[in-house]
């Protein structure tokens, strides 16, 4: 087996679980505020989330090593995806506060 | 295959939207059911399922290479770290209901049931794609590396399903 392409995989899990562990700071940064809403938690969540989507794609579904047309259209899907959840997160808290 | 992880991914982005809408409607009872779940215990699933999902990567990897004995080792550490969270999963939910946290309870906990549901019905069908992999790593007269591929593809399709789902249920604010 490749020593270099199995290092790279071990490094992407590693920062995949540091990430997943860094988020049970999450409840640190609620505060006061926990049962209100809160757009920056909210945007980081779902910023984070596709970071680490992204890694799975390129490093676990070898899309890094795929022709150019998978990586833009997995890229494409993130930026939609990135696109769809934070335009209704926040067209929504626009109309229910407004 | 990748016709397919397309295919879940637009549904499944189709389910996050309404969730999301769903709960800007209703922000307080979305934030106080949700406070109910246990973050750790995401943490620990998506942890799980992240192991999973690396082994199944190596398993490629060492088949690819015709390394036939450790890819089995790893379908097998992908087939364990899959239990795990199938294990988990199933605690977690019957903590939840022993505390009358069900289906019915609210609008966030029937999109929680909805989508770990949905999802643990896919990690079920990948048990079975992971079969087949460890079926064609089995035996030297078999050993397609277009199967062997494609069961890890659903296997990572089902991992970054639960990182989405994780962050929206668990995380989000």
């Amino acid at each position: 087996m490749s020593s270099g392409s199995t290092k790279r995989l071990t490094l992407a899990w590693l920062a995949l679980s540091a990430i997943t562990i860094a988020q049970l700071g999450v409840r640190s940064l609620d505060g006061r505020r926990e049962f209100a809403p809160d757009v920056g938690i909210a945007s980081l969540a779902i910023a984070i989330a596709l970071v680490k989507v992204r890694i799975i794609f390129r490093e676990f579904m070898e899309v890094r090593r795929s022709p150019r047309l998978l990586r833009r259209l997995t890229d494409l899907w993130l930026v939609l995806t990135g696109a769809m959840l934070l335009g209704s997160y926040f067209v929504g808290l626009a109309f229910s506060t407004g | 295959m990748w016709a397919f992880v397309l295919f879940e991914s637009v549904v499944f982005a189709g389910y996050f939207t309404v969730y999301v809408v769903r709960r800007t409607h209703s922000p307080e009872i979305f934030l106080r059911s949700q406070a109910k779940l246990s973050l750790a215990v995401g943490v620990f699933n998506t942890l799980v399922l992240l192991a999973s999902s690396w082994s199944a990567a190596r398993c490629v990897q060492a088949a690819r290479e015709r390394s036939y004995s450790p890819a089995l080792t790893h379908a097998f550490l992908t087939l364990f770290f899959g239990s795990v969270f199938l294990v988990s999963k199933v605690l977690e939910w019957s903590a939840e209901i022993h505390q009358g946290l069900g289906f019915t309870t609210n609008e966030f906990f029937s999109f929680y049931y909805f989508l770990t549901g949905i999802h643990f019905l896919h990690l079920l069908i990948g048990f079975v794609a992971l079969g087949v992999v460890v079926h064609q790593l089995w035996s030297p007269g078999r050993r397609s590396q277009v199967l062997i591929e494609t069961g890890a593809t659903y296997w990572h399709t089902i991992d970054y399903l639960w990182v989405m789902i994780f962050a929206l249920l668990y995380v989000m604010r």
